[in-house]
């Protein structure tokens, strides 16, 4: 198999099945985000929604996450109901980049590469990225587009950013390790 | 869940389904820059009227509707509700610093008139965002909002990302069903009144993953039927649900392009220029 720059891994190959699969993960993004989750604080869930980006980036690659994560999230206001937070979209959109940088740093989930190394980074980097996603960049644009209301946007990125770090590492290492071993199973064949 | 969403696959036959896309796409947009803007009820009211008139027009299923519309509020109210707890005095920053004191519990918590004020207007906004993307959603076709974004220069690979998660969002719901009806027949106990809170979690959870996986193993298939029609051949495509526009169609055009241009005029001079932290008061001393 040829190998692949760092290029492009980050941005994936755009093909038809890339683009399905950025779709599927951005509707089930969404309806995971109003329905598949519990609240924890005004407009802030621990979702479930948070699995999308990581199967994404681990079979596509860092940017189909990130698209995947920001249509979602637009979708999700727009049946959701609860008014429009492009701010948010942005900073999970962030947020989906950085956990779907898997295959950069050598988890080859679709030929069943991960292992506990793997999931160490995944860990560090889902605390890092929420930390930058929510504590840096949505503040950012929520005074740009709505101004002020930082003391609970704050609020609302510590919750949501300790909430997303638990779905991410309880939920999502595991669910990496499944996909692993189902894609490893069944392409055990050697290049003879 | 399944009653819940819905969108059309096939035009409907009412004056704003006539509509095309691009029409339909750049009103939208251009209606949640407006709502999104400011925190003033005189701008947010006229909206919330025109958008119920709309959904009325648009002749919906009522009884899901209602239901709907009971559920955002009942969301909403415990949002602000929460504001209120977190902060009792966010008002007096928005409305210009004073703060009338109607009742209170303590020294920390009490209820002011600025208060009430800027947390009803929030619900009102949150609430018209809402109506705006109702009408919204069941006034367009996947196709139209493809071929709409495609209109307004959206390259079409994201165009078709958009469209396609959209008209996925039902099959997810009815996946779920499917699952969940199948779990309940292997014993496991989904009803939600019958089982403690952690339970419930890890109950989601066996639903959950098999719908992710069901849903990721139709890619294969989709991206095939995809293929096989040619997608993606060409740097350009055009749509069959892009028609020629009609006087109607301009008209709406031309009231967009009239809204964008307040809309702008508004943010320039209210939000850019002054601090955005100021709203309508009209109990002001």
């Amino acid at each position: 198999m040829k190998k692949k720059s760092i290029i492009e891994l980050i941005v994936g190959e755009w093909n038809t099945k890339t683009i399905v699969a950025v779709a599927i993960g951005a509707a089930l993004f969404g309806v995971l985000m109003v329905y598949g989750g519990v609240q924890v604080f005004t407009n802030t869930k621990l979702t479930t929604a948070m699995l999308i980006p990581v199967i994404v980036g681990a079979l596509f690659g860092p940017v189909p996450a990130l698209v995947a994560c920001g249509v979602g999230n637009v979708l999700a206001d727009l049946i959701g109901g609860w008014g429009f937070w492009f701010d948010w979209s942005i900073g999970n959109a962030v947020l989906g980049f950085f956990v779907g940088l898997l295959p950069v740093y050598g988890a080859r989930i679709d030929e069943g590469i991960f292992n506990v190394k793997h999931a160490v980074i995944f860990a560090i980097i889902a605390v890092l990225a929420n930390a930058l996603a929510f504590g840096v960049i949505t503040p950012i644009f929520t005074v740009l587009f709505y101004g002020g209301e930082l003391t609970i946007t704050f609020m609302q990125s510590l919750t949501g950013g300790a909430s997303n770090v638990l779905v991410l590492t309880l939920l999502g290492i595991p669910l990496l390790f499944l996909l692993a071993k189902r894609y490893g199973g069944s392409k055990n064949l050697t290049k003879e | 869940m399944s009653k819940r969403i819905f969108i059309n696959i096939v035009p409907g036959k009412t004056f704003l389904h006539k509509l095309s896309g691009k029409t339909k796409v750049g009103l939208f947009i251009v209606c949640i820059v407006y709502t999104i803007m400011s925190f003033d009820l005189r701008l947010l009211a006229p909206l919330m009227f025109l958008s119920l008139i709309a959904i009325v027009s648009l002749k919906p299923d009522w009884k899901v509707i209602i239901v709907l519309f009971i559920a955002i509020f009942l969301m909403n109210f415990f949002n602000i509700f929460l504001y209120w707890v977190v902060k009792p005095d966010i008002g007096s920053e928005w409305t210009g610093g004073t703060s009338t004191i109607l009742y209170s519990f303590s020294s920390y918590y009490f209820v002011s008139l600025e208060t009430l004020w800027y947390l009803l207007v929030r619900l009102f906004k949150m609430l018209t965002s809402f109506t705006v993307s109702m009408a919204f959603i069941l006034s367009i076709t996947p196709s139209e909002l493809a071929s709409g974004l495609h209109g307004l220069g959206v390259p079409y690979k994201i165009c078709t990302v958009v469209s396609l998660a959209f008209r996925y969002i039902p099959d997810i719901s009815r996946d779920y069903e499917n699952i969940k009806v199948s779990m309940q027949a292997r014993g496991v106990e989904m009803d939600l009144r019958k089982t403690p809170i952690l339970k419930r979690l890890k109950q989601t959870i066996y639903i959950l993953f098999p719908l992710i996986i069901t849903s990721f193993d139709r890619i294969g298939n989709i991206a095939n039927a995809l293929d096989l029609r040619g997608y993606g051949l060409k740097k350009d495509r055009t749509y069959y649900a892009e028609v020629e526009p009609t006087l109607m169609d301009k008209l709406f055009r031309w009231s967009t392009l009239a809204l964008f241009l307040f809309c702008l005029a508004w943010i320039v001079s209210r939000n850019i220029w002054e601090p955005a932290t100021k709203m309508w008061f009209p109990f002001e001393v």
